[in-house]
């Protein structure tokens, strides 16, 4: 089967500094894959290169065969990929519910339809309680809840979560991993999760990508992925990959 | 806004001119053409600025195309003022199309010091444009009309039903835009403008075109301006440059949204109501007579903006309307035993 999501030799920069360099990954149909990194590895810039709010300085980016290297993010949107922010956006003067019938809209001009499809994310995603209530008073975690509940009223093949998780409480946590789970399994999403927090990425990724100063250095099954030297000395320094 | 409160307010606007115009006075039934007029502007900017929550400090320019565009059709070619209403709202929307495609390049304050780039560039050519008529403008001359119906439909009045007819005409065009305003707020238009009002890379991330969206929305309120910039053409018999790309076809609806409720479809209506008549009571008891001619009427009428921007800046529709209105009423009486 052809690749969902093919980057082929990305490099993006910011001046003198590379934020990713030469990174080649694919996301096949159905796969929940990690993504991973110290701090500053570039995870968020190749989310921003993805989804089109950037573009990359060299390499190609293929979204189930079309390229969408230089596409705008309405476009690449429109194709079937739908990303979270690492730091939330949601659209905070507007209630829960006109949040997500905003996602909905991508796929119907009525209204009506879109009310009835955003009403459904929101019990999916558990906020159904919450609908009425301006996106700038929801805690943190169902400020992250709406944006992918959001994301998901546009009908994604992919979704990219950008930290979905961090910030939150252990409980939260533990409800963020379960929703995604869902996602996957009753919505048939492919999905890829950025984290720094490897405890959550581990268990719930059938792939993780390791990204380090811009670079990939590894890509695998998560028990493989976490006995990489490489790997190791990335997240806890070379002395210790020595031992 | 209720049933009850809109059925109110649609019935005092048809029958607030009817017992002046029987005593025989025109004043009133104009300051009420001047209410309506500028709450359609307020409507109009509502969508751009407060929905789209782009500033736009340059609509007038739209008012000041709508103008010339009948009035040219009038005298030239004879064209009645409703035909001459949509051409101008037609050349309205494709040249606010073709201004402001490019402005949407531009966020914050640079869009809206853009906008009042435009209206500074249009006033020199308007100016000195003879086919417009340059600083002399064109005049509108009044035909007369065999019957109220004939006044209706060419958008003429004259003698002593002049500010009644005027003000009547307003007011249907002012319940239309407003009938309009409240579909696009529940239309896709309205939920796509407020989510570029509230974050525009958000918005794009669920495939939102930004820059395509903010040119429809300021059209929409380029349609508005133009609409009632025919509207003032026919009633003031007259177009020229000083008059219809004056700063106040802004700034007036500017504020009556603001005071009322940016962003709130009542908001510019509720503002009209209330600042544009304190303004003429102002200009006429403060600006004459012994203190005329110092601008007190002005210092007075800035003062209750102040106060109202300092007190309650998100409009007066904001106020707890609804709590208030319900602590009023008798509590019900306690079931039976």
């Amino acid at each position: 089967m052809a690749p969902l999501l093919s980057v082929e030799a990305v490099t993006k920069r910011f001046g003198g500094l590379l934020a990713n360099r030469d990174i080649s990954l694919v996301i096949e149909p159905g796969e929940i894959v990690g993504l991973i990194g110290p701090n500053g590895a570039g995870k968020t810039t190749l989310f921003n290169c993805i989804t089109g709010s950037m573009h990359p300085d060299e390499g190609r980016i293929a979204f189930d065969g079309a390229d969408i290297t230089h596409a705008r993010p309405e476009r690449i949107c429109g194709l079937g990929v739908a990303r979270t922010w690492q730091v939330v956006r949601a659209f905070g003067r507007m209630t829960a519910l006109d949040n997500v019938i905003c996602g909905a809209l991508e796929r119907t001009n009525r209204v009506a339809e879109a009310r009835a499809r955003a009403a459904a994310l929101l019990d999916f995603t558990e906020l159904g309680a919450r609908k009425d209530v301006p996106a700038a008073n929801l805690t943190l975690a169902d400020k992250k809840r709406l944006e992918i509940a959001r994301a998901l009223a546009t009908r994604p093949r992919l979704l990219l979560l950008d930290e979905a998780m961090s910030g939150l409480t252990p409980r939260e946590t533990a409800a963020a991993v379960q929703l995604v789970r869902r996602i996957h399994e009753e919505l048939g999403v492919t999905i890829c999760v950025v984290e720094h927090v490897m405890e959550v990425v581990m268990p719930l990724s059938h792939r993780v990508v390791v990204l380090d100063y811009g670079v990939k250095i590894a890509d695998g099954r998560p028990q493989d992925v976490v006995r990489d030297e490489l790997v190791i000395s990335a997240y806890l320094g070379a002395r210790r990959a020595a031992r | 806004m209720g049933r009850l409160a809109l059925a109110v307010g649609a019935v005092a606007a048809i029958l607030y001119p009817i017992p002046l115009q029987l005593q025989g006075t025109t004043y009133y039934q104009t300051v009420g053409f001047l209410v309506l007029i500028n709450a359609m502007l307020g409507l109009g900017w509502n969508v751009i600025g407060g929905w789209a929550g782009q500033f736009d400090f340059g609509p007038q320019v739209f008012f000041g195309v709508g103008a010339y565009t009948a009035a040219l059709l009038f005298v030239r070619l004879g064209l009645d003022a409703w035909l001459g209403l949509l051409a101008a709202v037609a050349v309205a929307v494709v040249v606010c199309a073709g201004l402001t495609y490019p402005l949407t390049r531009l966020r914050g304050h640079y869009f809206a010091i853009a906008t009042v780039a435009i209206w500074m560039i249009a006033q020199p050519i308007g100016a000195t444009w003879e086919f417009i008529g340059g600083s002399q403008g064109l005049f509108i001359p009044v035909k007369p009309r065999a019957s109220v119906a004939a006044s209706a439909l060419s958008l003429q009045f004259s003698g002593p039903t002049k500010a009644l007819g005027y003000y009547y005409s307003a007011l249907a065009l002012f319940a239309l835009t407003l009938a309009l305003m409240a579909l696009v707020e529940r239309s896709k238009l309205g939920y796509y403008f407020r989510a570029i009002r509230d974050d525009q890379e958000a918005a794009e991330g669920i495939g939102i075109d930004s820059r395509l969206y903010k040119v429809l929305a300021r059209s929409i309120t380029a349609a508005v301006f133009a609409a009632a910039g025919v509207l003032y053409a026919f009633w003031a018999l007259s177009v020229f440059p000083e008059q219809v790309l004056e700063l106040n076809w802004s700034t007036l609806p500017i504020m009556a949204t603001v005071v009322g409720g940016i962003g709130r479809l009542w908001g510019p209506v509720l503002g009209a109501v209330i600042l544009i008549p304190i303004a003429q009571i102002m200009s006429t008891t403060l600006g004459t007579g012994p203190l005329a001619g110092r601008g007190i009427d002005l210092i007075v009428y800035g003062l209750i903006i102040v106060l109202i921007a300092a007190f309650r800046p998100t409009g007066l529709l904001s106020l707890p309307w609804g709590r208030w209105f319900r602590r009023r009423r008798p509590a019900a009486p306690a079931p039976a035993p």
